[in-house]
């Protein structure tokens, strides 16, 4: 097992550098540059943008950037400049990151919390009415996009006189110390989030988990449990959910990068302040090493996330073993 | 000799007398009265600033947070937009408009109690404005004619500019920013730094206690994404007409929101206290005041701002159009089955008025009435200027025929992303197809447009560029051969700074050419203007482009607050929050 994961980790470090070669060359053939939104300005005269080009080292060749950023990476651990805000890229993300990490967490354990139960209730009872009311409210919500959720949510919020219209703060707590009463206003605020962004993960992890269960109940083990006289309920968990739930640990893993990628629509509606919004803008300005540093980390995200759920279904499934 | 002493005394005397602090009085004619202290002011700021040092950045929401940290040594009259004293209580302009000698207003101190001066003055023009590797820096207004303009300190309180040679525009130009010294002297050039690593002052996550200013309000904190907190400046220089101290505001809070949806719901749940908006939003927050939401909206001609124009590409790749487009009769007639009535009611929601040529109509100083020049909007009238220059064949889809037999079919080049642009073109479109002239829509980011129109790849472009009080400041857009003159790039020099080519001009552009020359160095107001009249009205005739309307600027605010004044943006020298008072 552990040279199995030793193994893999190395395996990472071509497959990133593969990856940030993509990512690199797509940037570059993103028409403009970082400096094109300056030549409008009154103020930038060519002189200026000649000097802005130095600086930044924009006229170097492209592979002289590339070479030298990841030497810097190697070296020195650093992940470039941000051409916006003259600041080291990392020190920029760590500010963000916070947010972004809870907001990813909180709203993954809650499509969990909610999700998998319902998967089983409506795996169970397939012809409900009940099930058939959750799976048409399950197609629902996948079909509506988060921001477009997150904007009827405001209105409702408006309509109704409330002020925590986005934000995961009144104006005046953003900046009070913590407290009983910045506790609560974060919960009179989180809710429009957990709702908007959850729901959509909730009908995924849901279906999944239906059909999941409805595979596994089918199988010669559930009826070979049964009929040793196993208890319904020692049948369920113990056997059924137990091996249903397998296909949802790969998932879990997939879903690290959402962490960055996932939700920057309904961050910029929401008015989030979490890491996708700055992603965006890093693409469309040409940010390039902070838009680059995001794409790795969202890629590093990813096979983390695959090695956690490979090493988390060995251990959840005696079938799966790597010796 | 004592008559002249006795003045000068007398002069001195009044001199100490009106030293510090500014009086803002005379502003009855805006509604502003006298207010009183205390309260919170909550403003969106449309992202985070990327900076906290106005130099390093090119930055709008930078500008709007410095704007209340920052004076410059001189500022906008808030009612008649003329220049009067800031940081700098008095000048002489000397030597035949060469010499400009500032004499500082006494007694301003620095947010950290540090007393300003010539040096803090001489520091920021040198290392930041004058500075070619300063980001937001503005080096190019200080080389005329090839030579620098040189800055020298005279006293602790007085500094002198020396041109190479006049310049009327220069005064109004002095609205800069003005930094502290003591707290960015490791990055001038005078302690050895390079001179970009001035770019590299105050980031964004710098203590609070280093950006100091002399403005109304000194950075209190900023929570990364998503506020930004002023407070109140308690050395700040001006008092209003009671003599009470500016500014009556206790703290201004900037909330970080993208979304300008989601600052209309903000504003709307009461979480901010002013909101500029735009035509589109007009209507539904005009209603809620009408119906007795606690905020009021107000609109105001704006002096400052875009106005959106169409061009020809009189260099355009194909030969048989770039002929067309050159031809005055063609952009006359165009223009008559320009709809600027039907674009300022359904695009604007009404809340545009017709466009000036190059100067905003607002701009008592320069703008001439070229109201008659805009013609009316005539599909009638376009179809016989076409026909009268030539253009009388039509293909069996109605679309005219060039004379080389080519039918009269041109690309239009505008903003995907943007409010207004994709319904101008839209309207274009189908006006200009009832004349005869097939417009294929090419949609484009707004970012890009100004790259696509100088690189000469377009036929027809739909853009914007912003007004300024004085049109010396705007040359390389309106003068022929200038660096965004590119709708008519062949007088363009081979190299920046060489002279244009006028052999290539047009003899209309050519007069325009040299009005411009002339009122860069002409020292006499009346003639300037008289000099801009001209070139207004050979704009209008000629229409290099063909401007479509002046949008207004719309604020909505909340009724808690007293002598709201419409911000014009993010104009240095232009800041009236510090008369805002909460009732």
């Amino acid at each position: 097992m552990l040279t199995y994961t030793v193994r893999r980790i190395l395996g990472m470090i071509p497959t990133l550098l593969l990856i940030s070669v993509v990512c690199f060359a797509v940037i570059q053939l993103q028409p403009g540059s970082f400096l094109d939104q300056y030549r409008e300005d009154p103020r930038v005269t060519p002189e200026a943008l000649q000097a802005m080009t130095r600086q930044l080292g924009l006229d170097q060749p492209v592979w002289v950037q590339y070479l030298n950023w990841v030497k810097g990476i190697v070296l020195h651990g650093d992940f470039g400049y941000s051409f916006a805000n003259s600041r080291p890229v990392s020190s920029l993300i760590w500010e963000r990151l916070g947010w972004t990490v809870f907001l990813a967490v909180l709203t993954l354990l809650v499509s969990w919390v909610i999700a998998v139960p319902l998967g089983i209730y409506t795996a169970l009872h397939r012809h409900g009415k009940r099930s058939a009311a959750l799976n048409f409210l399950g197609y629902l919500s996948l079909a509506t996009p988060d921001f477009l959720v997150a904007l009827l949510l405001i209105a409702l919020v408006l309509r109704t006189g409330g002020t925590n219209v986005g934000g995961l703060f009144s104006p005046d707590m953003i900046d009070a110390p913590w407290s009983a009463a910045r506790v609560a206003d974060l919960l009179a605020h989180l809710w429009i989030p957990m709702i908007a962004i959850g729901l959509e993960g909730v009908a995924g992890l849901m279906r999944q988990m239906r059909a999941s269960m409805l595979d596994v109940l089918s199988q010669d083990f559930i009826r070979t449990a049964r009929a040793k006289g196993a208890t319904g309920r020692r049948v369920l968990w113990g056997h059924a959910v137990r091996n249903a739930v397998n296909p949802l640990i790969s998932l879990a893993g997939l879903s690290l990068p959402s962490l960055i990628s996932g939700t920057i629509i309904a961050s910029i509606v929401l008015n989030l302040p979490t890491i996708g919004p700055y992603l965006y803008d890093a693409l469309l300005n040409k940010d390039q090493f902070v838009a680059m540093t995001l794409l790795m980390f969202s890629a590093l995200l990813l096979l983390v996330g695959n090695l956690l759920s490979d090493l988390a279904l060995a251990w959840a499934d005696p079938r799966v073993r790597f010796e | 000799m004592h008559v002249r002493t006795l003045t000068l005394l007398t002069l001195a005397l009044i001199g100490t007398a009106h030293a510090a602090p500014k009086k803002v009085t005379g502003y009855g004619s805006l509604g502003i009265v006298g207010g009183k202290s205390g309260g919170t002011y909550t403003l969106p700021l449309g992202d985070s600033p990327q900076s906290l040092f106005y130099y390093g950045a090119i930055d709008n929401n930078l500008g709007l947070i410095s704007q209340q940290m920052f004076d410059g040594l001189v500022e906008f009259n808030l009612a008649t937009y003329k220049i009067e004293p800031a940081l700098a209580e008095s000048w002489t302009i000397t030597d035949g408009g060469t010499v400009y000698t500032f004499k500082l207003r006494q007694g301003v101190k620095w947010s950290d109690g540090q007393a300003f001066n010539a040096d803090d003055v001489i520091f920021t023009y040198r290392n930041m404005i004058m500075n070619p590797e300063s980001r937001a820096g503005d080096p190019g207004n200080f080389k005329l004619g090839g030579q620098n303009v040189t800055i020298s300190k005279v006293d602790s309180m007085t500094v002198r500019f020396t041109l190479p040679r006049p310049a009327p525009a220069f005064l109004l130009q002095q609205r800069y920013f003005i930094m502290p010294q003591h707290k960015l002297a490791k990055y001038g050039q005078e302690s050895g730094a390079k001179p970009g690593d001035i770019n590299s002052a105050w980031p964004t996550n710098v203590a609070e206690t280093e950006v100091v200013g002399t403005g109304p309000f000194k950075l209190g904190n900023y929570t990364a994404g998503q506020k930004v907190t002023l407070t109140r400046n308690p050395n700040y220089w001006k008092v209003d007409a009671a003599g009470k101290q500016l500014p009556y505001l206790d703290r201004l809070e900037f909330l970080i929101i993208r979304d300008p949806q989601a600052q209309v719901a903000q504003f709307l749940a009461g979480n901010l206290d002013q909101l500029n908006v735009t035509g589109a939003q007009f209507p539904d927050l005009k209603q809620k005041e009408v119906a007795g939401a606690p905020f009021k909206v107000m609109r105001s001609t704006a002096l400052f701002g875009s106005p959106p124009f169409v061009a020809y590409n009189f260099d355009a790749k194909n030969a048989a159009l770039a002929k067309v487009f050159s031809d005055v009769r063609f952009r006359r007639a165009m223009q008559s089955a320009v709809n600027r009535e039907r674009i300022i009611d359904t695009v604007y929601n009404g809340l545009a008025s017709l466009p000036g040529h190059g100067v905003a109509p607002v701009n008592k100083a320069f703008y001439a009435n070229t109201t008659r020049q805009l013609g009316t909007f005539s599909l009638n009238d376009a179809n016989d200027a076409l026909d009268a220059m030539g253009l009388k064949r039509r293909n069996a889809a109605g679309i005219r025929l060039l004379p080389s037999g080519q039918p009269l079919e041109l690309d239009l080049t505008y903003g995907t992303d943007s409010a207004v642009y994709p319904s101008i073109a839209t309207i274009l479109q189908s006006d200009f197809a009832k004349v005869g002239v097939k417009v294929n829509l090419k949609g484009i980011l707004s970012s890009r447009l100004l790259a696509t129109g100088q690189s000469g790849d377009w036929e027809m472009i739909l853009h914007a560029f912003g007004d300024q009080p004085d049109p010396e400041l705007r040359r390389p857009i309106w003068q022929p051969g200038g660096s965004l003159y590119y709708w008519h790039r062949a007088p363009q020099p081979a190299k920046d700074g060489d002279p244009a080519n006028t052999a290539r001009m047009a003899s209309w552009e050519k007069e325009i050419y040299e009005i411009f020359n002339k009122a860069a160095v002409e020292p006499n107001a009346a003639t300037r203007k008289a000099l801009y009249t001209r070139w207004q009205l050979i704009f209008a005739q000629n229409l290099p482009v063909t401007p479509i309307a002046k949008p207004e600027n719309i604020g909505a605010i909340s009724t808690r607050y007293g002598n709201y004044v419409y911000n014009l943006g993010v104009i240095p020298g232009y800041n009236p929050v510090p008369l805002i008072y909460q009732k």
